[in-house]
C-alpha cells in the first residue's frame, strides 16, 4: 500500500517578541511530524514552515498563501489576536487550525481543534490555590489584548466570588518593557501576590523587575508577594535569567518534571532533537499533541478534508507526555489534566498540585461559572490623598 | 431592582420557530456548546404550537424566522414592548416587513440565515441581556410613574403639617421625610397613609368605657 502524503502548514512566529515559546512550539510539532514520518507506514506528513514573526498582518497572509496552496491543515498560532486574526481564512478555505497553546476560552469555530488548555483547566485551579494557600488580594498585570483582558476578567470574577478582591489592574503593549510605575503601584499597594498575563519580553523584564525593586526595599518577593501565572513555562524561566527564576507560581497542564514514562520518552526525544533549545513547554507539549493527532485523525479520514478530518479526530485517544488526551467532540477543545507548579532556580517546575484525572474542556464555563456576572461599580469614594 | 449581566446560559431551553431544513442544526450544535437546549415546535396551519402560560424568561428564548408570516402569536407588554420571554429573531429575507414584524414581536436581537456558529454567542447574549435591561428600565419606569402619581399627596401632606404645625415647608418636608423613613415606606405612600390617617381620626367611641373580661371585673388597661 502506498504512504498517504500530506502537506500540513505549520506558523509559529519564531521571531518577535515571543519567539522563545514559538520555538518550543515548532520544536514540538517538528518532533511529531519526526515520529510520524519514522513510525507510520501508511502516513508521510510533509511539514510546511512559516514564520509571521508576531506581525497579524503577515499571520492572516501567510495563512491565506498555505491555504490557497492546496493546505488544509495547519498547526500554529500562540495568541489568541493571531488565532482571532486567522480563523476567517480558514473558514472561508475551509482548512482546519490546530491551535496548540491554552487561551482564554468563549470561541469554538468549527474550523479550529484546540489543544491547549481551556480557561477552567488552567485559571480556575489557579485562583482555587491562590485563595486557598496565598491569599486573596490580588494585583493583576497583563499584555494588552484579548488574553489578558478575558483571563483577568475571568480571574476577577471567580476570586470575587470567593470573597476575594483585585486592588488594581494594568496592562501594557505586548513586548513594552517599562515597568517601573506598575512596579511601585504594586509595592504601594501590596497586594497577597500577583496575576500576570504578560507575555514573553514584557513577561521577562517584569519579573526580573520585581525581584529586583523587592529586594531593594528588602521584600523577599516569592514568599511574600508571588507572582502567579497560567502563562509561565521551562523555556521562558531560561529567559527570566537565575537572578529572579525562582519562587513563582504557574497554573500549567504540563511541565517538562513529570515522572511519568510517556514524558520521560518525550524529554528524551527533545532533548536530542533539540539540543540546542528552547527546552519543552506546556505548548510545545500542545504542538506536539496537536501533530500527533492530527496524524492519527488524517490516517483513520485517508483524506485532509476538513470535515472528515475533524469527525475522525473525535475519536483519537494519545497517551501525552501530560497523561491520556482526547478531543471532545461537542467543544473540539481537549481533555487535560490541570496541575499547578512553582519554579525553581534550576528552571524546572516543582508540581505542587494536580487534577487525579483529565479535565473536560469547559471553553464557555458553562459547567463552572455563575449564572449573573459580578456586578462591578465603580466605589463610591476614591482616595484623593494618601 | 438592579440590572444584572447573564452570561452564563447553562439550562437555557431554545424553541426555535421555522421550517427545518438543514442550516438550523449549526445553530443547535453551537448553542449545545453553550448549554442551551433546542426544540422545534410543530407548526400546524401556519401557527406555532407553543403554550404561552407555560414559557418561563428564566429558562426559554424562542428563536423566531422572520420568513414565517405570523407563526408566533404572543402578546407584547402594551407599554415595555416586552415579550413574555426573550426572542431573538432569525432573519432571511432582510425586508423592512420582516423586520418590523420582529420587533413588534419584541426581538431585542438577530441572527442571519443560515446561521453562522460564531455569531450564535454573540446574539444570545445581546438577546438576553437586552431583554433583561428593557425589563429592568420598564419596573423602574412603573415605579418612578407611581411615585409621580404619589407627589400630590406629598404636596397636600406638607402643607397640612404646616398648617397643623407651624411649621415651614422645609421642616414639614424634612419630617415628613424622617417620618417615612422611619416607617420603611417611600415618601409618596407615607403621605398618602397620612393623609388618609388625617381625613378619618380615629373612632374612640368603643373605647371611652372600660372592657369588662369575662368570668372577672378587671378592666383591661
Amino acid at each position: 500500500m502506498a504512504r498517504q502524503q500530506f502537506r500540513i502548514g505549520v506558523m509559529f512566529s519564531t521571531t518577535g517578541p515571543y519567539s522563545v515559546v514559538a520555538r518550543s512550539m515548532l520544536n514540538g510539532a517538528l518532533l511529531a511530524f519526526r515520529e510520524v514520518n519514522q513510525a507510520q507506514d501508511v502516513l508521510s506528513l510533509e511539514p510546511v514552515v512559516v514564520n509571521p514573526s508576531g506581525d497579524l498582518a503577515q499571520y492572516r497572509a501567510l495563512s491565506l498563501d498555505l491555504l490557497t496552496s492546496g493546505i488544509r491543515q495547519v498547526v500554529g498560532c500562540y495568541t489568541s489576536s493571531s488565532r482571532k486574526e486567522v480563523i476567517p481564512c480558514f473558514e472561508k478555505f475551509d482548512g482546519l487550525l490546530w491551535y496548540p497553546s491554552h487561551y482564554e476560552g468563549f470561541e469554538s469555530s468549527d474550523n479550529v481543534i484546540y489543544t491547549g488548555a481551556s480557561p477552567n483547566q488552567h485559571v480556575l485551579p489557579l485562583v482555587d490555590y491562590l485563595a486557598t494557600h496565598v491569599g486573596t488580594r490580588a494585583f493583576c498585570v497583563g499584555s494588552n489584548y484579548i488574553w489578558a483582558w478575558e483571563n483577568n476578567r475571568i480571574f476577577r470574577e471567580t476570586l470575587t466570588a470567593r470573597g476575594g478582591t483585585v486592588v488594581a489592574e494594568r496592562y501594557l503593549s505586548v513586548g513594552d518593557t517599562e515597568f517601573d510605575q506598575v512596579i511601585a503601584t504594586i509595592l504601594d499597594q501590596r497586594p497577597d501576590f500577583v496575576f500576570n498575563n504578560l507575555i514573553g519580553t514584557s513577561a521577562y523584564a517584569f519579573f526580573r523587575g520585581f525581584r529586583a525593586a523587592c529586594r531593594a526595599r528588602g521584600i523577599d518577593q516569592a514568599s511574600q508577594i508571588p507572582v502567579a501565572s497560567c502563562t509561565l513555562s521551562e523555556p521562558e524561566l531560561g529567559e527570566i535569567g537565575a537572578d529572579a527564576v525562582d519562587g513563582h507560581l504557574s497554573s500549567s497542564v504540563y511541565f517538562s518534571s513529570l515522572d511519568t514514562a510517556e514524558n520521560a520518552a518525550f524529554m528524551r526525544a527533545y532533548g536530542e532533537a533539540f539540543p540546542d533549545g528552547p527546552v519543552a513547554s506546556a505548548d510545545a507539549e500542545a504542538s506536539y499533541i496537536a501533530v500527533r493527532l492530527l496524524a492519527a485523525a488524517l490516517q483513520q479520514a485517508a483524506t485532509d478534508d476538513a470535515r472528515a478530518v475533524r469527525s475522525a479526530v473525535a475519536n483519537q485517544r494519545l497517551a501525552a507526555p501530560q497523561g491520556e488526551v482526547r478531543i471532545d467532540p461537542q467543544t473540539y477543545h481537549a481533555w487535560l489534566t490541570p496541575r499547578i507548579g512553582r519554579s525553581h532556580a534550576n528552571g524546572q517546575f516543582e508540581l505542587l498540585l494536580e487534577a487525579r484525572q483529565p479535565v473536560a474542556p469547559d471553553p464557555y464555563l458553562v459547567q463552572s461559572s455563575p449564572r449573573f456576572a459580578t456586578a462591578m461599580r465603580p466605589p463610591l469614594l476614591r482616595m484623593v490623598k494618601a | 431592582m438592579t440590572f444584572r449581566l447573564l452570561q452564563n446560559f447553562k439550562g437555557g431551553r431554545a424553541l426555535v420557530i421555522t421550517r427545518r431544513a438543514g442550516w438550523e442544526s449549526t445553530l443547535e450544535t453551537t448553542l449545545a456548546k453553550l448549554g442551551v437546549a433546542c426544540d422545534y415546535p410543530d407548526i400546524v396551519d401556519g401557527r406555532a404550537q407553543i403554550d404561552v402560560a407555560m414559557l418561563s424568561p428564566e429558562r426559554d428564548i424562542l428563536f423566531v424566522d422572520g420568513d414565517l408570516d405570523g407563526a408566533v402569536a404572543i402578546e407584547v407588554e402594551p407599554v415595555s414592548k416586552l415579550p413574555p420571554v426573550p426572542v431573538i429573531g432569525l432573519v432571511g429575507v432582510e425586508a423592512p416587513s420582516r423586520l418590523k414584524a420582529l420587533v413588534n414581536l419584541g426581538a431585542t436581537s438577530f441572527l442571519r440565515k443560515p446561521v453562522y456558529g460564531g455569531a450564535v454567542y454573540s446574539a444570545l447574549f445581546m438577546g438576553i441581556n437586552q431583554f433583561l435591561l428593557r425589563s429592568d428600565m420598564h419596573a423602574r419606569l412603573q415605579d418612578l410613574e407611581e411615585r409621580r402619581r404619589g407627589r400630590r399627596a406629598v404636596l397636600r401632606a406638607i402643607i397640612l403639617v404646616m398648617r397643623a404645625q407651624g411649621l415651614d415647608e422645609d421642616t414639614a418636608y424634612s419630617q415628613l421625610r424622617r417620618e417615612s423613613m422611619r416607617a420603611r415606606q417611600s415618601l409618596e405612600t407615607y403621605c398618602e397613609d397620612f393623609l388618609s390617617r388625617w381625613a378619618k381620626p380615629p373612632d374612640t367611641s368603643d373605647r371611652t368605657s372600660g372592657i369588662t373580661l369575662q368570668g372577672g371585673n378587671k378592666q383591661a388597661m
